[in-house]
């Protein structure tokens, strides 16, 4: 039971300040209200460790001979570090919220809200809760999204955002029909062989990396506090699926193939964030790029790998996103978050570059310029001058924004040292001096010679081949031919002659029936 | 006191009656109360048990004699009774809100009636004529004095009636059977005569025409009552052959032909609805899909039983009910119910778009929502038996979700100056809340429906068993 007190103090809390809006909108103590909600949900998550690892189910779906899933949550060492990344960075947004004049209590219970809803997916104990979950996140960020485009062609960013999501879900379900098939009830602990890699796809789909796709490609309109937490629960909420995923259960002939795929991803992702003309706008490549590495590691057999880089996308992304206002003397906060995703000794990234498959080991050489790309377009973005400087704040503004940014340092020095079994690690040094050394150029050569790319401009046409829109323009034209099909289908039944075709059907299948029964 | 006096008689004449009242509100209030009240009548009153009110004592008797024929209502119906009355007034409460009371609440009352009539009817064949009857009242249902039929309706009398001289005939070499079980010529005609009868009674390819033609050609909410009266009644007229006649229920090639007409409508609703431009159109295409699925429930009889079967009837009724009422609402509002007519209608009518949407994905099976764990218990079962058929099936719920994908994306295509309002009434709101919470709340807790499942399956006394 322990497992719901955060996410009960979380769904409380925004249900609170939600009817205090709708029904007291001149309220001033909503913050106290939305400050306790923070403090106790990150309370909350921290009781877990009282009882660890344990599990919380419903009351099971009933014909239990039907129903044969039940909902149910699991605190171990794979959901823990999520959920402590998602509440911190829910405290985070609500704490640096002053600094852009985000008072809402409405924007503070949608925060809350999907916050909960992502700690019901990290901690999801079985596929069924976990698409459940999704569900919830979905239409969460359908309904928020939509109301906060504009415009036919942002809309329908969203609407194919909400679509490959949606496939992922699907995809998820499939792999539970796999395994039924195969006599095996589809479950984390007894994942079937066939069924690892359509949950590894359906992680990829969700997080855009399998297909490369980014329907998000214009956030602007999309405010910095609300828009973090539904960008990283959303794609935190992916990320948990991976960590589930057993070794074996990606031992496939198409792992080797899978791990090029994701790597040229991954790789276009990082040029792309490096060249991003501020950390908002290139925030799509950030979630794709550190996707990409979670998905690496997975499929090298190190669950607990996709784990470190999953929360180094949520800790270190959600504090650069959160750092709109800047100051050159808190510019060593930044770099502190930095070096959480570089994956040196006691990091919590440390972990990052183990491979449990020899065989695949090899696989990390494509993978540590991704992680370069990454972290050198941290620091470019850092440097960047920000929305707002600090300086011209008042104290209590600049004091409740540094706690605020500090609560995601505590969280990754938390997750190096004492995250989840095996942490406080050496890790790969050498890849991390390696990666360190990369950076350090990549840094100096986009500073002295790279342009940053203006907002919405196009990629060119490596990013056309890479965003396979090609394909995706394969499959419109295959839509417009089935659709004619099925017009041309449809006219011939419903038009005038629509009844004598039927019947004409009718006694071919008569005829043949008979003549099958001689 | 008869129960066929309580659950068939009175319903049609009160549904007579209230033809000639012209306030909107009266006839839905009168029309949904009493069948509120019967489907509460039919959960608590036993038959054949005499009860004492103070000194008044009264028994509802089960057997109604006319004719020759009789009417039997006994413990065994009175779940169905109270699904189908309670669905009833489901419907009828909500009529006003979109201004069709005056014409769905009595009609659809005596429709009601003799679509009970037609469960207790014996001897059983009988029940092909009763159903006739309610086809023939769906007419005036749909039409109003001045319209002209549409292709749609005609074609739905047409195919609807075309079943009846089949299932008749098939009575009669029916009795040819009882008296020479081992004619295999005999039983191999009256299987092709009974499979061509509800080819039509059940829309099944190529016979499926009529659905979405009227669909798109009349009011979204009629349209839809109509499509949750008349497959629901098949196919339990169905499932009651395959309960009675043994030769039927033991035929080794029943599963798979179940199966494959099933997935053929599951897959063919799923993947047409995926094309249409009109959203009418989708709504029939996923008619089509559902009774699809209830026959793939049909083809699992030996594993699951009739569970599944009736699972499947409350989240269709509400999701159905939900988008014909939102659909109804856009309607009204649009020139048709194109795609391009309905473009950007989700700033100005909210509510409806959203019910809309999620009645359509409960539908389509997305999670969360209470469609969502039958489809997938379905899907797993149909698995263990054959991937392809699940695998087709799947495709089917897919192309029903692309189809909600595109419903979305046309809704919400408006320009940017186009404010978002709620120009929704309030009764229409209300409607639109309480049908998304119930789909919600189903989806998260499907032993809601439990209660009522426990005993749904006495009906039919073999496969209920």
């Amino acid at each position: 039971m322990l497992i719901l007190v955060p996410i009960l103090l979380l769904l409380v809390t925004s249900l609170i300040l939600l009817l205090l809006r709708l029904g007291r909108p001149k309220f001033k103590r909503a913050w106290l209200i939305a400050a306790s909600g923070t403090v106790l949900s990150l309370a909350g998550v921290f009781l877990w460790r009282i009882d660890f690892p344990h599990a919380y189910t419903l009351p099971a779906w009933q014909p239990e001979t039907i129903f044969r899933y039940t909902p149910s949550w699991l605190a171990d060492d794979f959901s823990w570090p999520y959920a402590l990344a998602l509440t911190v960075l829910s405290a985070a947004v609500f704490w640096t919220s002053s600094v852009r004049a985000e008072t809402d209590p409405l924007t503070w219970s949608a925060s809350f809200l999907v916050t909960a809803f992502g700690l019901l997916a990290v901690s999801a104990a079985n596929p069924l809760t976990l698409v459940l979950a999704w569900t919830a996140i979905d239409l969460a960020e359908l309904v928020t999204m939509l109301r906060s485009t504009q415009g036919v062609s942002q809309t329908e960013g969203v609407v194919v955002a909400f679509a490959a999501r949606l496939a992922g879900t699907f995809l998820l379900i499939y792999a539970a029909l796999r395994s039924a098939a195969s006599g095996v009830q589809i479950d984390f602990a007894s994942l079937p062989a066939e069924a690892g890699l359509y949950l590894l796809l359906a992680a990829g789909l969700r997080l855009g990396i399998l297909p490369l796709h980014l329907p998000y490609q214009q956030e602007t309109n999309i405010r910095r506090g609300f828009g973090t937490v539904l960008r990283l629960v959303s794609a935190a909420s992916s990320l948990a699926l991976l960590a589930r995923i057993p070794s074996r259960a990606v031992d496939t002939p198409l792992t080797p193939y899978l791990l090029l795929l994701i790597a040229l991803g991954g790789l276009y992702a990082g040029w792309m964030w490096l060249r991003a003309s501020d950390e908002l706008t290139g925030r799509p490549f950030w979630l794709l790029g550190m996707a990409a590495l979670a998905l690496g590691a997975s499929l090298r057999a190190n669950p607990l790998g996709s784990v470190a880089w999953g929360t180094a996308l949520l800790l270190g992304g959600g504090f650069l996103f959160l750092y709109s206002a800047r100051q050159r003397g808190v510019l060593w906060l930044a770099f502190l978050s930095a070096l959480g995703v570089s994956a040196l000794p006691l990091m919590p990234t440390a972990s990052g570059w183990l491979s449990h498959s020899p065989l695949l080991a090899v696989f990390i050489i494509p993978y540590l310029p991704i992680q370069a790309l990454m972290l050198a377009g941290f620091v470019r973005h850092a440097l960047h001058p920000g929305e707002t400087s600090l300086e011209s704040q008042p104290s209590w503004v600049k004091g409740l924004y540094l706690f605020g940014l500090i609560h995601l340092l505590l969280a990754q020095v938390s997750l190096g040292l004492w995250g989840w079994g095996g942490a406080a690690a050496l890790g790969v040094w050498w890849a991390a001096l390696l990666v360190l050394g990369l950076t350090g150029l990549l840094v100096f050569m986009a500073l002295r010679f790279l342009s940053r790319r203006a907002a919405g401009g196009s990629g060119g046409r490596w990013a056309d081949i890479l965003r396979l829109n090609w394909f995706f323009r394969l499959l419109q034209f295959l839509f417009r031919l089935a659709e004619r099909i099925s017009a041309a289908l449809t006219h011939a039944v419903e038009g005038e002659g629509g009844i004598l075709w039927s019947l004409l059907l009718l006694v071919l299948l008569l005829s043949l029936f008979t003549a099958g029964g001689r | 006191m008869n129960a066929s006096t309580l659950w068939i008689f009175l319903p049609i004449l009160t549904g007579a009656l209230l033809l000639f009242l012209r306030n909107q509100r009266w006839v839905a209030f009168v029309a949904g109360g009493l069948s509120f009240l019967l489907a509460l009548t039919a959960w608590l009153l036993p038959i054949e048990t005499t009860l004492a009110l103070g000194s008044y004592a009264f028994k509802l008797s089960s057997t109604f004699e006319i004719l020759g024929r009789r009417l039997i209502l006994t413990t065994n119906e009175q779940p169905i009774l109270t699904l189908i009355y309670g669905a009833a007034a489901f419907w009828f409460i909500a009529s006003p809100s979109v201004d069709k009371a005056h014409r769905l609440a009595p009609l659809g009352l005596v429709q009601v009636g003799v679509l009970v009539a037609a469960l207790a009817v014996e001897p059983f064949l009988y029940a092909a004529l009763l159903i006739e009857v309610a086809v023939l009242l769906t007419t005036p249902l749909l039409l109003s004095g001045r319209d002209k039929p549409g292709r749609g309706l005609l074609r739905f009398i047409t195919f609807q009636t075309l079943a009846m001289p089949f299932i008749l005939f098939t009575g009669w070499l029916l009795r040819g059977i009882e008296a020479d079980p081992g004619a295999s010529a005999l039983i191999r005609q009256a299987a092709i005569l009974l499979a061509t009868g509800f080819v039509f009674l059940l829309a099944v390819f190529p016979f499926h025409t009529w659905i979405p033609l009227l669909s798109e050609e009349t009011s979204p909410y009629l349209t839809g009552f109509v499509l949750w009266v008349f497959p629901t009644s098949a196919l339990l007229f169905a499932t009651g052959f395959v309960d009675r006649y043994a030769w039927i229920r033991t035929a080794p090639q029943l599963p798979q032909i179940l199966s494959t007409v099933g997935a053929l409508m599951v897959a063919g609703g799923g993947l047409m609805a995926a094309f249409q431009n009109n959203l009418g159109r989708i709504m029939g295409y996923a008619v089509i899909l559902e009774t699809g699925f209830s026959l793939l429930t049909l083809s699992l009889l030996k594993t699951q039983g009739i569970d599944l079967f009736f699972l499947l009837f409350v989240p269709r009724l509400l999701a159905l009910a939900l988008w014909a009422l939102c659909l109804d609402i856009l309607r009204q509002n649009a020139a048709s119910l194109s795609l391009q007519d309905v473009r950007g209608l989700a700033r100005p009518w909210p509510f409806a778009s959203v019910g809309l949407i999620f009645a359509h994905l409960s539908m389509a099976g997305l999670p969360a929502l209470a469609g969502f764990p039958i489809r997938l218990a379905i899907l797993e079962d149909l698995a263990t038996v054959s991937l392809s058929v699940a695998a087709w099936a799947f495709i089917g719920s897919v192309g029903l979700l692309a189809a909600a994908v595109r419903t979305i994306a046309i809704l919400v295509a408006a320009p940017a100056e186009l404010a978002w309002e709620a120009r929704e009434s309030w009764p229409q709101r209300l409607f639109i809340i309480l049908g998304g919470l119930a789909l919600f709340g189903l989806g998260a807790f499907p032993q809601w429906v439990l209660p009522l499942l426990n005993r749904l399956p006495a009906i039919f006394e073999h496969l209920g068993g």
